[in-house]
C-alpha cells in the first residue's frame, strides 16, 4: 500500500504536525521491520524531492539518477540503525546531499588524474572535460540569468552551496537546514548571508551601479 | 540581503531571480525509479561477500606470501640465511673485508 500523506518539508498547519509525525514514525516502524510496501512508500514519497537536491549540485540528470539510487540504496541497508534522533526527511537530506559532495569530489579527482596523466604523455583516452551539463530546467526556459545563477551556485564552497539549494531550491527552514548540516542555525545563516553575497557580487553587474 | 553598493531594484531583481528558479518545471527522475533502485538492492545482494580486487588469483597469492612473511614463519618461505655459509662464527668478517695476501 502506498501512503499518500504529505510529508512536505515546506511548514505545515500546527494542527497537521502531530499527524506527520505520528505518520513517520509509523513509516519508520515498518521500515525497520523490513516491509517492502513501506520502502516503496518511502521512496515514492522523497523520491523527487532527493533527486532535485542532487541534481541541484551536480548538475547532470544521469548522476543525479545514480546518486538518488544509491541514497535509497544506503537507507535500506542501514534503515535498522536509524534510531530517529532526527526526522527521516532530514536524513535523506543528509544522504543525498553528503552523497552528492563525495560523487563530485571523485569526479574532480578522476579529472585531475586524467589531466596529470595527459601531460605525462600517456596515451589517455578519458581526457576530455567531463561534460559541465545545463540544468535542465535552465535548458528547456533557455534563461540566461538563471542558468548564470546555477553555474556560480556550483562555485561556491560545498556548505554554502548546500545551504543556499536546501533554502532557495527545495525551500526549506533555517531550522531544517541546522538539521540536515548538524549545525546551528546561527551558523545557517552565515553561511547563506555568504552565499547570497558572492552570488550577487559575482553573478550580475546589472545589479550594480553603472 | 540589503547591499550599499547595489543600485536601488537590484533585491527585487535578485528575488525575482530566486523566483524564477522556484518556479521551473520540477526536474524528476525518469518512470521506474523504485524498479530500479530495487534492482539495484538485488544487485547488490547477489555480489559475494569478497571484495573484487580479493577475487583475483594474483591478489589472493600477494596476500598469502605477505600474511605467511608477516607470521615470521621464515621455513616457509625461501631465506637469504639458506645460502649464507653455515660455519661462519658470529661477529666473523666478510670475505671482502678480510686483507688480501
Amino acid at each position: 500500500m502506498v501512503c499518500s500523506l504529505p510529508l512536505s518539508a515546506v511548514p505545515e498547519p500546527q494542527a497537521a504536525r502531530p499527524a506527520v509525525a505520528a505518520a513517520e514514525a509509523e513509516l519508520l516502524a515498518q521500515l525497520q521491520q523490513g516491509s517492502e510496501a513501506a520502502f516503496r512508500t518511502l521512496v515514492e514519497r522523497y523520491q523527487n524531492r532527493v533527486y532535485r537536491t542532487v541534481l541541484a549540485l551536480l548538475r547532470s540528470a544521469e548522476e543525479a539518477e545514480d546518486v538518488a539510487q544509491e541514497v535509497f540504496v544506503e537507507v535500506y541497508q542501514t534503515i535498522g540503525r536509524f534510531r530517529g534522533d532526527a526526522a527521516l526527511s532530514t536524513w535523506l537530506y543528509r544522504l543525498a546531499t553528503s552523497r552528492a559532495l563525495k560523487h563530485r569530489r571523485r569526479a574532480r579527482a578522476k579529472k585531475r588524474f586524467a589531466y596529470f596523466t595527459s601531460l605525462l604523455g600517456f596515451d589517455n583516452h578519458v581526457l576530455h572535460e567531463l561534460p559541465d551539463h545545463a540544468h535542465p530546467q535552465a535548458r528547456l526556459e533557455g534563461k540566461q540569468q538563471l542558468q548564470l545563477l546555477l553555474d556560480h551556485i556550483a562555485r561556491l564552497p560545498d556548505q554554502q552551496q548546500v545551504a543556499f539549494t536546501l533554502r532557495h531550491e527545495q525551500e526549506l527552514s533555517y531550522e531544517e537546514i541546522a538539521a540536515v548540516l548538524q549545525t546551528t542555525v546561527p551558523a545557517v545563516e552565515s553561511l547563506l548571508f555568504r552565499a547570497r553575497q558572492t552570488l550577487r557580487k559575482h553573478l550580475q553587474p546589472s545589479f550594480r551601479h553603472v | 540581503m540589503s547591499n550599499s553598493s547595489l543600485r536601488p531594484g537590484a533585491d527585487e531583481e535578485w528575488e525575482d531571480l530566486l523566483r524564477q528558479w522556484r518556479a521551473q518545471p520540477s526536474a524528476q527522475p525518469r518512470p521506474f525509479f523504485y524498479g530500479r533502485v530495487r534492482a539495484r538492492l538485488d544487485d547488490a545482494a547477489a555480489q559475494p561477500w569478497l571484495p573484487a580486487w580479493l577475487r583475483r588469483p594474483a591478489y589472493a597469492v600477494m596476500l598469502g606470501l605477505l600474511g605467511m612473511a608477516l607470521s615470521g614463519d621464515s621455513a616457509a618461505l625461501p631465506s637469504a640465511a639458506g645460502a649464507a655459509p653455515q660455519n661462519e662464527a658470529p661477529g666473523s668478517p666478510l670475505p671482502s673485508a678480510v686483507p688480501q695476501g
